[in-house]
């Protein structure tokens, strides 16, 4: 729930932010076409503005050659008469030039034609009047400079010129609207755009804002669920202390409470048998009373076993018998009740974390099992070993049961080999004891460390309780044990401890 | 032991009382032997209605006592046996199952003669009983004041 809504806030900042992207590229894009479009419109209008200085230009020069022409007339100054020529030179020039300049334009085109018709017309008759001058013939020339008034070719101009600067009037009020609607058009874009931008940046911190918050109450509920959770497991270490302590406690008064009846039983047994050899006895010495033969004398009757005939010797052997397997059984109940007391005062003792020279500590096993050792006629290697802190006596019985075992657990008629290593990993010793004895059978791997269970052959005499005790120690000194085995190919079991064990883990009394 | 002194075993298996007593007898100890099958008994015998011990004074008693009581702990008793003025001189034996080192620290701290754990091989429990009745026959009781 939570991770969907953090993962649709996470896609939907991402999409603002590809949405802000595109805005921008959008409105750099437009800005750009627009200031060229603006740059073309400004163009247009400079160009308008030439137009009309062009034709301003042509008029001036047609002026400046008509008043040149009459100054002449008028004075002959030959400067007058090179002005004039320098006029009319320039006018056909600035007609072509204007051509140019307006060849985009249909109607000015054809403007351009009138004018340049009206224009050649005045230079003709400007011509003729330079040329009736030339021949001394002022006469004529004044009434041609009169006739030429009085003509349309000034007027044509006049009014082709009009029109003309009419027409780029026309067009600069034109393009001027244009340049400054595309402009207007370029701010605005700009000015949306920006707003487009800013609007996104401001919904993309509205959810980061959002999503921030949401942030911090999941962490803060993380840590709630983080308390709840240390609370809820030494709850849970506590209810398996308790439950760990009660076991321990019914063990151990289960176990009194059975050797009480266990001792009647034993008692009164004894006090049978004690019984048996008084009747028997009786009867023995009634019997000898009832035969004819001569009777014993009483004393010796005491020590000797009583001697019974036929049925009542049948009868004795039956009584020994039975009372021989409850007392066999009474002995091995004794045996488990101890056993079980032993464990649970195990359970209960305080162990105390010391430096342990681990090699030296098992030497001195090796040293105690050397008799056996030879019986059996087994080697016993110790390899290096690390030293560990933990229980002295907790890791003495773990060591002494495994060597114990292995020698118990030899094959007959081969020369026993057990060897004892160790190596040190991540914080923890691993050791390894070694044997080449019968093995064990891979399907009582795990019923070897059960309370009373055995596996394999048993010839030898055992309660099944060394490897339970030698797990629940291993276990209490925060480690572990396993078995590798096959039948007749020797075991060895490894031992993981802590190589600094502080009693702090696992041991209820801490 | 001179005849006077009575011993009062407290033991709540009859069985085991039976057993005891058999075999304090067999040791040739001839003393009168009271058995009590519960703490609420004894205590009644040993201190009275009143619960001062007066009616004890000037016996000479000796005390075997269970520790596994099922009305009350043996420690109790002892406990009140050692407090009390007419009692405290008596030699209290603990007879019981319990072996636990605790316990008989305690049992001694608070003024036991002798701590017995029984053993469940009958020939030694037999034994330890038959020794202790030689014992009882050596043993001294000062009267009770």
């Amino acid at each position: 729930m939570l991770t969907a809504i953090s993962r649709r806030r996470t896609a939907l900042q991402i999409l603002l932010l590809s949405a802000g992207f595109v805005v921008l590229v959008a409105v750099s894009v437009a800005s750009v076409l627009l200031v060229n479009k603006a740059r073309e419109d400004n163009a247009l209008v400079v160009h308008t503005i030439e137009v009309e200085n062009q034709i301003s230009n042509l008029l001036l020069e047609v002026r400046r050659a008509e008043s040149a022409a009459r100054a002449y007339l008028l004075t002959r100054w030959p400067r007058f008469l090179e002005e004039h020529d320098a006029a009319v030179a320039n006018v056909a020039p600035y007609v072509d030039q204007l051509a140019r300049l307006t060849a985009d334009n249909p109607p000015q085109v054809a403007n351009i034609g009138k004018l340049r018709t009206a224009t050649a017309e005045r230079l003709e008759q400007f011509r003729r009047e330079m040329e009736f001058l030339k021949q001394n013939e002022p006469d004529n020339a004044t009434a041609l400079v009169r006739e030429a008034a009085a003509s349309s070719s000034d007027a044509s101009i006049r009014d082709v010129a009009a029109s003309m600067r009419a027409e780029e009037e026309r067009l600069f009020a034109q393009r001027t609207l244009t340049a400054d609607k595309t402009q207007v058009l370029a701010s605005s874009v700009t000015i949306a755009g920006s707003c487009m931008v800013l609007a996104l940046a401001g919904f993309s911190i509205f959810l980061l804002r959002g999503s921030s918050r949401a942030r911090d109450d999941a962490e803060a509920k993380l840590r709630d669920v983080n308390v709840t959770l240390e609370t809820t497991v030494d709850e849970r270490t506590a209810d398996l202390r308790e439950a760990n302590e009660e076991i321990q406690r019914f063990a151990y008064i289960v176990s009194h409470d059975l050797r009480s009846p266990l001792v009647n039983i034993m008692g009164f047994t004894s006090e049978l048998e004690e019984l048996r050899g008084d009747i028997f006895k009786r009867i023995a010495s009634l019997n000898r009373a009832a035969s004819p033969a001569p009777a014993m004398p009483d004393d010796a009757t005491d020590t000797a076993e009583p001697e019974l005939e036929g049925a009542d010797k049948q009868l004795s052997e039956d009584f020994n018998e039975s009372l021989g397997f409850i007392k066999s059984s009474i002995a091995k109940m004794d045996r488990l009740i101890s056993a079980i007391l032993n464990l649970t005062r195990e359970g209960r003792r305080e162990f105390k974390p010391e430096r342990i020279d681990i090699r030296e500590l098992i030497e001195g096993i090796v040293r105690t099992v050397a008799h056996q050792a030879s019986e059996a006629n087994a080697t016993i290697n110790v390899g290096v070993l690390p030293a560990l802190v933990s229980d002295r006596l907790a890791l003495e019985q773990i060591f002494s049961n495994l060597i114990d075992n292995a020698l118990k657990y030899l094959k007959d008629g081969v020369p026993g080999e057990i060897s004892i290593g160790g190596r040190t990993k991540l914080g923890f010793a691993i050791f390894e004891v070694a044997d080449n004895g019968r093995g064990i059978d891979p399907k009582d791997h795990q019923r070897i460390f059960d309370l009373f269970r055995r596996a394999g052959t048993q010839d030898k005499p055992g309660q099944g309780i060394g490897l339970a005790h030698v797990r629940a120690l291993v276990r209490r000194l925060g480690g572990t044990m396993s078995v590798a085995s096959e039948l007749h190919n020797g075991s060895t079991f490894t031992i993981t401890l802590p190589i600094k064990w502080t009693g702090k883990h696992r041991d209820k009394e801490s | 032991m001179s005849d006077p002194v009575t011993i009062i075993m407290i033991e709540d298996d009859e069985g085991h009382a039976r057993l005891i007593e058999r075999n304090i007898r067999r040791s040739g100890v001839n003393n009168a032997i009271v058995p009590f099958t519960n703490g609420t008994a004894a205590v009644d015998y040993l201190f009275g209605k009143d619960g001062t011990a007066a009616d004890r004074k000037g016996q000479a008693l000796l005390i075997l006592l269970d520790l596994n009581l099922p009305d009350m702990t043996g420690i109790d008793i002892l406990k009140r046996v050692k407090e009390n003025k007419f009692l405290k001189s008596t030699p209290v034996v603990v007879l019981t199952t319990t072996d636990d080192s605790q316990e008989i620290k305690r049992c001694y701290e608070l003024g036991c003669n002798v701590y017995i754990t029984k053993p469940v091989n009958y020939e030694s429990f037999a034994n330890a009983i038959r020794q202790l009745g030689l014992f009882f026959s050596v043993i001294q009781v000062p009267p009770a004041l």
